[in-house]
């Protein structure tokens, strides 16, 4: 079965794999600010960047449950809502929280701030 | 709907003598079709659903009580439920295919999602789109799952109810069902072996009365007095329960009947000695596997009729659609642990009935032909009297008395 992710055509990020870490610009700093989600995309994953406080957090941006951009939905205490139906995933981890249509997690993603620019490396599942 | 003027001055009581006269309004009124449906299938009963077998955890099969349709779901637990197949939103129908495995139940029409125990998880842009629209912050989701049906099993056999006052499912079949339906569903685990499904055209009772009409079996249906599988000198029980509601016929299977041929039966017109069958494994080829000699059937009202023919285990079920229609869903069933030969058996077996079957095939038929009659004349009353006026038991197939024990029943509950 192909997921949602790469139906949407978004390369689905590897799982746990080993390869090199390839560090990519994705954002300039400035433009994660608190309380709102930075869409963006690494080598063709949609991911989305958060801030709390000094800290930056990337994690995968499509549902599992049904195709769809998080970062579109609501944010709030440390969770994004999926705005279809209501998955909510924490922004440092992209754990699901359990009980809701979705049941997997998203990816989460390194992050390093070089120069007034954001870089993720591969993307993990927590 | 309006109403012919012929039809509305016919008087809407029934006829004098009893349960012996069937005013025939009763098989196309409207207002009575909606107070069937509000009295029976919507009220004090339980509505066969389906079988555990076919539906594994992570799955559902679509049904209907009376014309709503309805999802039986098995979460991963293995626990049963039974809800509306109708969207909490706007009332779309969540779910079109007839069986599969999901997830979830989300609504083709604005993807409302629910969980397979019915509950509401989520619905598009709850909280609106750019900060615009969405629901009310008071919305409670937990409010609008799906309208959920109280679930009962016996055996494999599964049934719903809206009712929160009818008996518990082992006192509204009662003892004698129980027995009956205990031997084909609670001894062994199910297997599905199949469906077939037809739509006839008739008021849903003219069916169910069939099925309680041991009369007409060996007159229309040539096959069962042909090939000796029922004879009208054998023994059969045609036995009401449950006050009318329910009932069960029994005939011991005779091989010996085959080979002879009684003055009783050759009476029937129908029983031709030019005729062959070239594959006679249909009936030949028995392997009594309850020990007892039995075939027989049982109608647990308001939805079903049980039957088994040698091998053969079949579950009708009555789908309304309408004053004069109804659909007709044939379950196949056998048990996880039939060996090749019985597979094979129960396979070929199914011939008998079903919308072809050797001795099935003429009911929906006739049915059909006699909808737009009745309707007619709904002035006119049918003749209910062979084997006396009585509505208790009796061990002849030269009996109406199932007819009188139900209508005796289904006017008390009306109020006829």
């Amino acid at each position: 079965m192909i997921s949602t992710a790469a139906r949407w055509g978004f390369n689905v990020p590897p799982m746990g794999s080993a390869e090199m870490n390839e560090w990519v610009r994705v954002a300039s700093v400035d433009e994660v600010v608190e309380g709102e989600a930075f869409a963006s995309e690494r080598k063709g994953e949609a991911i989305a960047l958060y801030r709390e406080g000094d800290d930056i957090y990337a994690i995968g941006d499509v549902c599992p449950h049904e195709t769809v951009r998080l970062s579109e939905g609501w944010l709030e205490n440390g969770l994004i809502e999926c705005p279809l139906h209501q998955s909510c995933f924490e922004i440092r981890t992209g754990k699901v929280i359990e009980g809701g249509a979705a049941y997997e997690d998203v990816a989460c993603y390194e992050v390093k701030v070089e120069g007034g620019s954001v870089y993720v490396g591969e993307g993990r599942r927590p | 709907m309006p109403q012919s003027k012929q039809d509305k001055n016919i008087e809407r009581s029934w006829p004098k003598e009893g349960v012996i006269r069937v005013p025939a309004w009763i098989y196309s009124d409207p207002d009575i079709y909606a107070r069937e449906l509000e009295t029976f299938h919507y009220g004090d009963t339980w509505n066969y659903v389906g079988l555990d077998c076919e539906i594994e955890p992570g799955g559902y099969k679509r049904s209907w009580v009376g014309e709503r349709p309805v999802l039986v779901t098995r979460t991963e637990d293995g626990e049963i439920h039974v809800m509306e197949n109708r969207c909490a939103h706007r009332g779309a129908m969540l779910c079109w295919k007839n069986s599969g495995k999901a997830k979830d139940i989300t609504c083709p029409y604005h993807h409302w999602a629910y969980n397979l125990g019915g509950d509401l998880m989520g619905l598009p842009f709850l909280r609106g789109a750019g900060g615009k629209g969405g629901m009310p912050r008071d919305f409670d989701k937990s409010k609008h799952g799906l309208t959920k049906l109280r679930v009962a099993r016996r055996g494999g056999s599964i049934w719903a109810t809206y009712s929160d006052d009818v008996p518990p499912l082992d006192d509204y079949l009662g003892p004698e069902i129980l027995e009956r339906l205990d031997r084909l569903v609670s001894r062994r685990p199910l297997r599905l072996v199949g469906y077939s499904r037809q739509i006839v055209d008739s008021n849903w009772k003219l069916y169910w009365e069939n099925s309680r009409d041991p009369y007409h079996a060996t007159l229309m249906h040539p096959f069962l007095s042909t090939f000796g599988i029922l004879r009208t000198d054998g023994d059969y029980d045609s036995v009401p329960l449950q006050e009318g509601r329910h009932e069960y016929t029994f005939s011991r299977y005779n091989p010996e009947l085959r080979n002879s041929t009684s003055e009783a039966s050759r009476q029937i017109k129908s029983i031709r000695s030019d005729l062959e069958m070239r594959d006679k494994e249909v009936v030949n080829s028995v392997v009594d596997e309850f020990q007892d000699g039995m075939m027989g059937a049982f109608q647990v009202f308001p939805t079903i009729l049980v039957q088994q023919y040698f091998n053969c285990l079949v579950i009708r079920h009555i789908i309304l659609k309408g004053p004069g229609k109804h659909e007709l869903t044939w379950t196949y069933f056998g048990y996880a642990d039939d060996d090749e030969q019985v597979r094979e058996l129960r396979l070929k077996q199914s011939n008998l009935v079903g919308p072809a079957g050797f001795v099935s095939l003429e009911d929906s038929e006739m049915l059909a032909l006699m909808q737009p009659v009745v309707e007619s004349r709904p002035d006119a009353e049918q003749v209910i009297e062979m084997g006396g006026h009585g509505t208790e038991a009796q061990s002849t197939m030269m009996t109406e008395n199932l007819i009188r024990a139900f209508y005796d029943f289904y006017r008390r509950e009306m109020g006829l």
